[in-house]
């Protein structure tokens, strides 16, 4: 489609409206793959011919409807995300991909299924950990969805239909690191704000629109000048899943930039590629598994404890020297295990590379905001006067 | 000419103005309430008067607290965390750690060189903060002053296992109940209360001097308690309900200083003394 008034401007038109362009795409004829968190293999999806759609929770808006299904033991933003679902706010998805992301994705799988009904679910059987046993178990469960979805769509999904789709979200996740990259100046020249929104917008188009949105923003933003004068502390958030910006504009109006992140939608997914290989497979399956840093994958104990949180953590590291970054936040949903596991290593790795850290506990609501703006300010102000 | 600077530190229960020469001039306390939007001018009038001084005189008015961006007239906002801990650091200069026990929350500041540069803070719920204390004492027929005293006068070991407020007050009412003297209760309360924040504040790596100031330094039971739990003496706030104030006043005091050493010019908000309306 082409875009008149600019990328931004389409970005907050699909944040302001999260599926209304999925809901038109269905209306012509497509059909609509809904997934949770970043561990749904969206290169087979795209490769069946369908469009994969992250469903997204509020913190806008109340959990009512999915307590009767989830306890409160259920992380924040999966009851949200299921809450939504039930209220019918993606009632244009004709199947469910849920991936053992975490506990309480693949625990909640059966209430999504038999709640939503809808056409096709499917549960990939993601191993926890990252050796290469686990590899070889994870490349049969991707086979296992590529059969399964083949099915659905009536035609096997080939070699070369796979090879394309993966070259298309390398090529997609390219030009995120190019936007992302953009906050690497002084100041940065996207906001976190913005960046937030542009991933949150594209992760409710096929891949081919999102390309060519994050092309539009990019034009748009490239040629900025960057202000001088103004020195603000450069900050990076580390998290499970952000999908609202509401916590960002907090920090940056709280006299900050986030000029860098370990979070999905973030640099977390949009970092490593997918090698083309052989078997399209092979290079899918490293891609998610391996490569994807994220707390729910329990990474083989290897050399020195030092060295281990290197192994863990390293790119993390490698953000605060590349991004110049002044201070990170630590930003947890309670009842988030896999996180919440981490908090002290993490910290610890991120304080011994001299870097202060905010550790903060947050429950996935906008009711929190001034508890947490006092905190924020807080470190602000503590790195202000250094 | 005297330069004079005023903190104004409005609290979830309590609102505090200072006003700063060299030493505190004037100091009134009054209670935040559903209004403290519309008080913070009042409590600022009433401390000028006791200074005799007019608005114009103060070169510089720095709110905190968590309503602190309800105070029009202020120059700058700066967070409680910074303002407690200039406050403590220049009301004893030994100080390390600085526990505040408000009444809404509480908090513990890493000092270094009179800054903060490590803070820990409770998380949405009451337990650890003044307003624990002050729902337990009402179910005991105390004042908080009275709880603190009689818990000193205690023949036994009391424990109260739940750290909710909610929870810890029937616990207490059950004990009641059951003949558990009231004194004794009161140690337990205070045990319970002390073991919440030597939880949090023990993430600090807690170094001496360890000052605690805020309404809950005044609850000499508690500092016991606090004490017994960190096993380290713990110093009083010589101004346990103004340090968070008087950090304020002295912040506006040094952007004032720095200011002048840079030579620029000192950005104040011109705003006159009113109260805060909703649409300000």
């Amino acid at each position: 489609m082409k875009v008149e008034a600019g990328g931004m401007a389409l970005v907050d038109k699909y944040c302001q409206d999260y599926g209304s362009r999925a809901r038109e795409l269905k209306g012509q004829g497509r059909k609509i793959i809904g997934g949770l968190c970043a561990y749904v293999p969206v290169e087979i999806i795209t490769a069946a011919g369908f469009v994969p759609f992250r469903i997204k929770g509020s913190v806008s808006e109340p959990i009512t409807r999915a307590d009767v299904e989830m306890e409160t033991i259920v992380c924040p933003l999966v009851r949200s995300c299921f809450d939504l679902a039930v209220k019918g706010r993606y009632e244009f998805l004709d199947g469910l991909v849920i991936p053992h992301a975490c506990d309480s994705i693949c625990r909640t799988y059966d209430v999504w299924k038999y709640t939503l009904g809808l056409p096709y679910s499917h549960f990939i059987n993601m191993p926890h950990s990252d050796n290469d046993t686990s590899l070889e178990f994870y490349k049969t469960v991707l086979n296992t969805f590529r059969k399964s979805l083949g099915k659905f769509a009536g035609r096997e999904i080939s070699d070369d239909s796979l090879l394309q789709a993966i070259k298309q979200h390398n090529e997609n996740r390219a030009r995120v690191r190019q936007l992302a990259g953009l906050r690497r100046s002084d100041p940065p020249l996207i906001s976190g704000e913005e960046l937030a929104r542009a991933l949150i917008a594209i992760m409710s188009i096929p891949v081919e629109e999102s390309i060519s949105l994050l092309g539009d923003v990019i034009a748009e933003v490239k040629p900025r000048a960057s202000a001088t004068g103004v020195e603000k502390p450069r900050i990076m958030v580390v998290g499970a899943q952000l999908d609202d910006d509401t916590f960002i504009r907090l920090i940056e109006d709280s006299g900050a930039w986030v000029v860098a992140d370990d979070l999905c939608p973030g640099t977390r997914e949009f970092w490593p590629d997918a090698d083309i290989t052989a078997d399209p497979i092979d290079g899918l399956a490293e891609r998610y598994l391996q490569k994807i840093k994220c707390a729910r994958t329990y990474r083989e104990q290897k050399g020195t404890y030092p060295e281990y949180l290197e192994e863990r953590f390293g790119h993390i590291g490698g953000f605060i020297r590349d991004f110049a970054v002044d201070g990170v936040i630590l930003y947890i949903y309670k009842y988030c295990d896999p996180f919440g596991f981490e908090v002290p290593a993490v910290k610890s790795y991120i304080e011994s590379l001299g870097t202060p850290v905010l550790y903060l506990e947050d429950e996935y609501s906008k009711s929190t905001i001034g508890r947490l703006r006092t905190r924020v300010q807080a470190f602000l102000e503590l790195l202000g006067a250094k | 000419m005297t330069e004079y600077f005023a903190g104004v530190d409005i609290g979830s229960t309590m609102t505090k103005v200072v006003i700063m020469a060299d030493a505190v001039v004037a100091r009134v306390v009054g209670a935040s309430g559903p209004e403290h939007r519309r008080l913070a001018n009042r409590v600022m009038e009433s401390a000028l008067a006791d200074a005799g001084l007019g608005f114009s005189d103060i070169a510089y008015v720095v709110a905190t607290g968590y309503g602190r961006i309800n105070v029009p007239f202020a120059d700058r906002q700066i967070t409680e965390i910074s303002c407690h801990a200039r406050g403590v650091a220049s009301l004893v200069p030994a100080a390390r750690t600085v526990i505040d026990i408000g009444g809404q929350d509480c908090k513990g500041i890493k000092l270094k060189d009179g800054r903060a540069v490590d803070f820990v803070m409770n998380d949405k719920c009451a337990a650890g903060t003044g307003r624990f204390l002050e729902v337990i004492a009402e179910a005991l027929g105390l004042s908080l002053e009275e709880m603190g005293e009689l818990s000193l006068q205690s023949q036994h070991d009391i424990e109260i296992s739940n750290t909710c407020t909610v929870f810890a007050e029937q616990e207490v009412v059950a004990k009641l109940a059951e003949g558990v003297a009231v004194a004794d209760l009161a140690v337990g309360v205070h045990k319970a209360i002390a073991t919440r924040i030597h939880g949090m504040v023990r993430r600090l790596k807690v170094e001496r001097e360890v000052v605690v100031t805020g309404g809950g330094a005044l609850n000499t039971g508690l500092v016991r308690a606090l004490e017994t739990k960190l096993g380290l003496p713990l110093l009083v706030s010589p101004e346990p309900l103004l340090s968070g104030a008087i950090g304020a006043a002295l912040l506006g005091k040094d952007t004032v200083r720095d200011a002048a050493e840079k030579g620029i010019p000192v950005t104040r908000s011109r705003q006159p003394l009113k109260e805060a309306t909703f649409f300000s």
